[in-house]
């Protein structure tokens, strides 16, 4: 009886016509939820954290001073770079493109990632009350984070770019003019690019940037990754290229949400 | 057979348990983490569920707690829940069968074997319902993390459901608690 009622459930939420019943009890289910497990780790996580400390004091300290330089470096760069972000601004805004940086944006904190052994998503302390719908992209890190799948009132989870269920149309090369679909393979792992002609000119670390194709679901011009390695598969006449994220999935602690929908 | 669905007096200590093993999942389990996988208590829970209480009960705590767990979880509504019942009916139906239960090693090898066993549903199924790579991304590490985690804390959460299921004076789990239904 139970399985029959599993497996009905199943069925509903696979359907779109009755999905939006069990994704209004996952929403009525984060809302009350959230404060019981934000209490739960304002107390818990101090200890662990000064336990987890004590022991790595050491080492601490050295990332505490890296990353020092690295905002040190980041800070020159983000003035030498200043005129030449107004410049592509202002090409954008004659060409009627939507540029990030002129895009809305609201910042949240991370509370829970991975709750699943086999899903690459986060739970966020922002929701639809803060302006955070579904369908949103989410940035962190110095690039693509990943995309808003569920939001209720007070929180929202995000599918990361890494999902094995999550795609992303990208561009690269000369003037971003050639085109693929980038797709997640599980946490942790590379993204797999697919559909690049193999006789396409690729370097390793080469950047690869949102499309703004596929209606829109992101906003062009986002880092999503670097290309990590490329083959050419014998008879199939395309590339097998795997690209590493550009924002750091496993050290978020913050993200911006774009206010972003795509163009359904 | 040890089949016997909750009474009432039952089901609120059942359910503060579920509530207690939950927060948790939602909380520290998930700063623990292995070889990028974390342990899994919820299905811990079920299979503990079915050894102190048998068949029905486990099937209703495995589904119950699987169903709660599937509010947070991006995957099919329905999953966690399906195989939460599998292995609380599973284990169950071990007890039921007069397995030797008097070996202390039999609460942590029943929890460590449920588990590899309920993971590996979980991700066939994800496979069958859209997630491909559930059977070769990380399934490894979480088999090994899930097992291990739960057949060390399996003894707790079997002292926990023997709580709820008002059986706590009636033997030490690891001498095998008695199910409801052996009780005449």
């Amino acid at each position: 009886m139970l399985v029959l009622v599993s497996v009905t459930l199943i069925t509903f939420d696979e359907r779109s016509g009755t999905h939006h019943i069990t994704s209004g009890l996952k929403s009525v289910a984060h809302d009350v939820f959230s404060p019981l497990t934000s209490g739960v780790n304002d107390i818990l996580r101090p200890i662990g954290d000064f336990f987890a400390g004590s022991v790595n004091y050491g080492s601490l300290q050295s990332e505490n001073q890296q990353l020092q330089a690295t905002i040190g470096r980041l800070r020159l760069q983000l003035n030498q770079t200043g005129a030449l972000r107004q410049q592509v601004r202002e090409l954008d805004s004659l060409e009627h493109l939507p540029y990030l940086g002129s895009l809305p944006l609201v910042t949240a904190q991370m509370t829970q990632f991975d709750l699943s052994n086999f899903d690459a998503d986060i739970t966020l302390d922002k929701g639809r009350s803060s302006g955070v719908l579904v369908g949103m992209p989410v940035v962190g890190a110095g690039g693509l984070v990943g995309q808003v799948v569920e939001a209720s009132h007070g929180t929202a989870t995000v599918q990361l770019i890494t999902d094995s269920r999550s795609s992303v149309g990208v561009s690269f090369g000369p003037n971003n003019q050639t085109y693929a679909t980038a797709t997640g393979q599980g946490p942790g792992n590379p993204l797999s690019v697919q559909y690049i002609p193999a006789q396409t000119h690729l370097h390793k670390g080469e950047f690869m940037y949102t499309n703004g194709l596929a209606d829109g679901e992101f906003p062009p011009n986002i880092p999503v990754g670097r290309v990590h390695s490329f083959r050419a598969t014998v008879g199939s006449g395309a590339m097998t290229v795997t690209m590493t994220p550009v924002a750091d999935l496993d050290q978020l602690a913050y993200v911006d949400v774009v206010q972003w929908e795509p163009k359904l | 057979m040890g089949a016997k669905a909750l009474t009432g007096k039952e089901a609120p200590r059942a359910l503060l348990v579920l509530l207690v093993v939950l927060v948790l999942q939602l909380t520290v389990v998930l700063d623990i983490r292995i070889g990028g996988a974390h342990p899994d208590l919820i299905l811990g829970l079920a299979i503990a569920a079915g050894l102190a209480g048998g068949t029905e009960r486990g099937a209703i705590v495995g589904f119950l707690s699987g169903l709660a767990f599937d509010l947070f979880l991006t995957t099919p509504f329905g999953l966690s829940a399906l195989v939460g019942t599998g292995v609380g009916v599973a284990t169950g139906q071990l007890v039921a069968a007069g397995v030797d239960r008097t070996n202390g090693l039999f609460v942590p090898g029943v929890a460590a074997l449920g588990s590899a066993i309920g993971v590996i549903m979980f991700a066939v199924l994800g496979a069958v319902l859209g997630q491909p790579d559930t059977l070769t991304v990380g399934l490894g590490a979480a088999v090994g993390v899930v097992t291990v985690v739960n057949g060390i804390l399996g003894f707790f959460l079997v002292r926990a459901c023997n709580w709820a299921f008002g059986q706590e004076r009636s033997g030490s789990a690891w001498q095998g608690p008695l199910v409801a239904g052996d009780r005449h």
